[in-house]
């Protein structure tokens, strides 16, 4: 019985333990399923993601390498290609008040403090307007333009809420240097005054502005005119100074300086009077410098053939005027004296000989009665003498064309000046003069002004007036310098003021085969110990030349050669010696 | 049978299909994977360029103009070169040559397998880039050497690279440093000739000796000395020969 009752205790627990077997085993299973659908769709989806990823993906807004360099705005270089202005990602100070959390002080330190460190790391800061500025608490830049090194002083400041963004602007890595050529950008990405202004649809269209745009400019050559312009004007105290290189041939401007000038690189100080280009747009009378251009025109329309004819040299009545010379030359100059003498006389003379109609053209040949043709937007009108008949058009009067002559009565800018003594020079070819490169193959046709020969003629007077004459300061050695001096009084109200000059040295080198024209003016010189007590261009322009054109003829591929010049022998008989103005 | 064997043929097509399309697979995943490398790189090659022209930028503005201009007047104080600094052609070259001097000997001419060496001692027609006469000379030394030219090119290939070679020299700084050796500038300056003949004599004797050792510096040494001064006196030459000859043996 025991048995029994074991064995059917038994038999009843094996009937429910094989219920609970098969519902453990159901439930096991269940759950391996269940698990196993999790595997299978998350290997699932892995699979699909990998499939995905490995054939179809493209990477999220993939743009090509040329793109992702395109510069904002198209980088400007010299003719040699240095970088005169370039699109730059630089640090601006911003001053996020938000940086340490809503409400409580923006500053770790008081504003006072912060400003004064400011000021410490920029000295041109305002405080005041720093003050304001962090304590009314409003985003704002606090500078635009940072140099890395001052970033990591102001970061070393300790306040979260001065940071330094980068951004790209147009940054001028020369500085101030040819600042009147390039003009500068402003804040709203707009060019202004310079060739940032005239090339503007360029600099900006995403087909070009990946390629540098070269000017004909050579950053050397316009370092060192800049250089010896300013220091022309600090020696003479005058109250600007202007001056241009030129190729003679091609018309490319190589270098252009307008003193004072600006840093195009702060361009919220940038505009001001400063901007205005001397070179382009003032006009002034520039005195003696014309008087080689009335001789030229003279060779040319054969009036003059005999340099040896000598003309009386005594003041000049015409009419109510008198012409005088700034020294007496005594009785009677030929033409190479009353050029290497700057006679006004004579060359009054020589240009009533002319008469108006031949000198009138030859200006006008020159271009001499409309703007100056270069790309810059800022060009004077020249100061046209008016002629008689309808509206001024006729042919000028007798006084008005022996003023003319030397160079008073009309006004123009330099740069006028240089096109007309690069005709003079280059064999009587007048070229637009130009701010962008010029293939030497490619050279605009030009338009003739005076003939070959007369050229010739007008090199070898000029390098007279160097050897011999009122431009000896200006006489490299070995560079074979050629030029006219031009000192003429400022016109104010009641006349011609004594005191007030424009100095002007117009040269060309080398004289035996001229490749450079060098226009050198000085506004208002002051008669100072450095130029032994004179205004005049011979003491003050002409030492600039002298001083420039070695430095910058080695670097514009001009030799100097001892053993070379232009030959004067045949004219050199006919000078006396002597002192002009 | 049949059945079997159709079924053995497309079980073989989807396995070659599978085969294929995991093969497809593959390349797609390595052709990506590729790709996302050229991006990558991409990517850098912009940040580089982008750093290179930071620090290009950087470079420029710290070396302007202005910058320049005022180092040169507080530290270096360079000017331009003046006319005497410069030489037109070979004539001015030949100027500064010293005249040969009473019972000078000729100048010793020693052969040598090195070209370089030849090149330099043939001396061609003498012309500085700096002054832009190279063309007007070339010409000459090419009418010169017209009919040897046409007989042996590969002589006139050497003179004409020995012409430019000359160019070079005459512009460039470094060949002066190595010819040092010789010092012509220093028996130039300064020493009476009789100290100097001295000296020489030593020297040469000295280096007569070492040349017995080391006979293919002797060579070159000679040959050196014979162009450096080729006016010096009979007394102070002796050694000379010795040393020509210590050369002249290894020179084939």
């Amino acid at each position: 019985m025991n048995s029994l009752t074991a064995s059917a205790a038994i038999a009843t627990g094996r009937v429910q333990l094989a219920n609970v077997r098969q519902n453990a085993l159901v439930t096991a299973r269940l759950r391996a399923l269940w698990i196993m659908l999790l595997f299978v769709f998350l290997a699932l989806t892995a699979c699909v993601r990998i499939a995905q990823l490995g054939l179809f993906e493209q990477t999220p807004e993939r743009t090509s390498l040329a793109e992702a360099l395109l510069p904002s705005r198209g980088e400007i270089t010299d003719r040699n290609g240095v970088a005169l202005a370039r699109a730059f990602a630089s640090y601006s100070l911003w001053y996020n008040p938000k940086a340490l959390g809503e409400g409580g002080a923006p500053l770790v330190k008081t504003p006072e403090e912060v400003a004064r460190a400011l000021v410490g790391i920029f000295p041109d800061a305002d405080y005041a307007d720093l003050v304001t500025r962090l304590k009314a608490g409003k985003p704002c830049y606090l500078r635009r333009r940072v140099l890395p090194e001052d970033a990591n002083k102001v970061f070393a400041l300790g306040e979260p809420a001065l940071e330094f963004p980068r951004e790209e602007q147009r940054f001028y890595p020369q500085g101030s240097l040819a600042a009147h050529v390039l003009g500068y950008v402003d804040e709203a990405g707009k060019g202004h005054v310079g060739m940032e202004q005239v090339l503007e649809p360029r600099l900006l269209d995403p087909a070009y502005r990946g390629t540098p745009t070269a000017l004909s400019i050579d950053a050397r050559a316009q370092g060192a005119l800049e250089d010896e312009l300013g220091r022309g004007m600090m020696e003479t105290m005058a109250k600007g100074a202007a001056g241009v290189i030129l190729d003679a041939d091609s018309g490319e401007v190589i270098a252009l300086a307008s003193l004072p000038s600006f840093n195009p690189n702060r361009s919220d100080l940038a505009y001001n009077d400063l901007v205005f280009n001397r070179v382009s747009n003032q006009v002034y009378e520039l005195g003696s410098t014309f008087k080689p251009i009335t001789i030229a025109s003279a060779i040319d329309a054969g009036v003059i053939t005999d340099l040896a004819v000598r003309y009386p040299a005594h003041p000049l009545q015409v009419g109510k005027f008198t012409i005088h010379d700034s020294h007496n030359f005594g009785a009677s100059l030929n033409v190479p004296e009353a050029l290497i003498h700057s006679s006004n006389v004579v060359t009054a003379q020589v240009a009533d000989k002319l008469g108006p109609v031949a000198l009138k053209r030859t200006m006008e040949q020159l271009g001499m009665n409309e703007r100056p043709t270069i790309e810059l937007p800022a060009r004077g009108f020249p100061l046209w003498p008016h002629g008689g008949g309808e509206g001024g058009k006729g042919d000028w009067a007798r006084l008005t064309t022996m003023t003319v002559s030397y160079g008073h009565g009309i006004a123009v800018t330099p740069l006028h000046l240089a096109s007309a003594y690069a005709a003079l020079v280059n064999g009587g070819l007048w070229r637009p003069a130009t701010l962008y490169k010029v293939d030497p193959a490619h050279l605009p046709p030009g338009r003739r002004v005076f003939q070959a020969s007369t050229s010739a003629r007008l090199r070898q007077l000029l390098r007279m007036i160097v050897a011999d004459g009122t431009g000896r300061k200006a006489d490299a050695p070995g560079f074979r310098v050629g030029g006219k001096t031009g000192s003429a009084e400022k016109p104010g109200s009641g006349g011609y003021r004594k005191t007030s000059l424009i100095a002007t040295f117009a040269a060309a080198f080398p004289m035996d085969k001229p490749r450079y024209v060098v226009i050198v003016m000085l506004d208002e010189p002051q008669a100072t110990q450095q130029t032994s007590g004179q205004r005049t261009a011979a003491w003050n322009a002409a030492p600039i030349v002298g001083r420039l054109v070695p430095r910058i003829g080695p670097m514009l591929g001009v030799v100097p050669d001892a053993h070379h010049d232009v030959d004067i022998s045949d004219l050199s008989p006919l000078v006396g010696s002597g002192d002009g103005e | 049978m049949m059945v079997s064997a159709n079924r053995f043929r497309s079980i073989g097509w989807i396995a070659l299909l599978l085969v294929c399309a995991a093969g497809v697979m593959v390349l797609a995943f390595r052709v990506n994977a590729l790709r996302s490398q050229v991006h990558r790189t991409e990517q850098q090659i912009i940040a580089l360029r982008k750093e290179k022209l930071y620090l290009e930028t950087e470079v420029e503005t710290r070396a302007n103009q202005q910058q320049l201009k005022l180092w040169n007047d507080v530290e270096f104080g360079y000017v331009a070169p003046t006319a005497g600094q410069y030489l037109a052609n070979e004539r001015q070259l030949a100027a500064f040559a010293k005249p040969d001097g009473p019972d000078a000997p000729a100048p010793i001419r020693v052969a040598s397998a090195d070209d370089a060496v030849a090149a330099e001692a043939a001396f061609p027609s003498v012309l500085s880039d700096l002054a832009g006469a190279a063309d007007i000379a070339a010409p000459v030394a090419a009418s010169d050497e017209g009919e040897k030219a046409a007989a042996r090119p590969a002589d006139a290939a050497e003179r004409a690279s020995a012409t430019a070679n000359l160019g070079a020299r005459l512009a460039m700084v470094t060949p002066l440093k190595k010819d040092g050796k010789d010092k012509p500038g220093k028996h130039k300056a300064g020493k009476s000739d009789k100290a100097r003949d001295g000296d020489r004599k030593a020297g040469l004797a000295k280096s007569a000796k070492a040349d017995a050792a080391r006979p293919g510096k002797g060579a070159k040494l000679a040959a050196g000395k014979a162009e450096a001064r080729p006016g010096k006196s009979a007394k102070s030459t002796k050694p000379a020969p010795k040393a020509a000859k210590g050369g002249s043996k290894t020179a084939p």
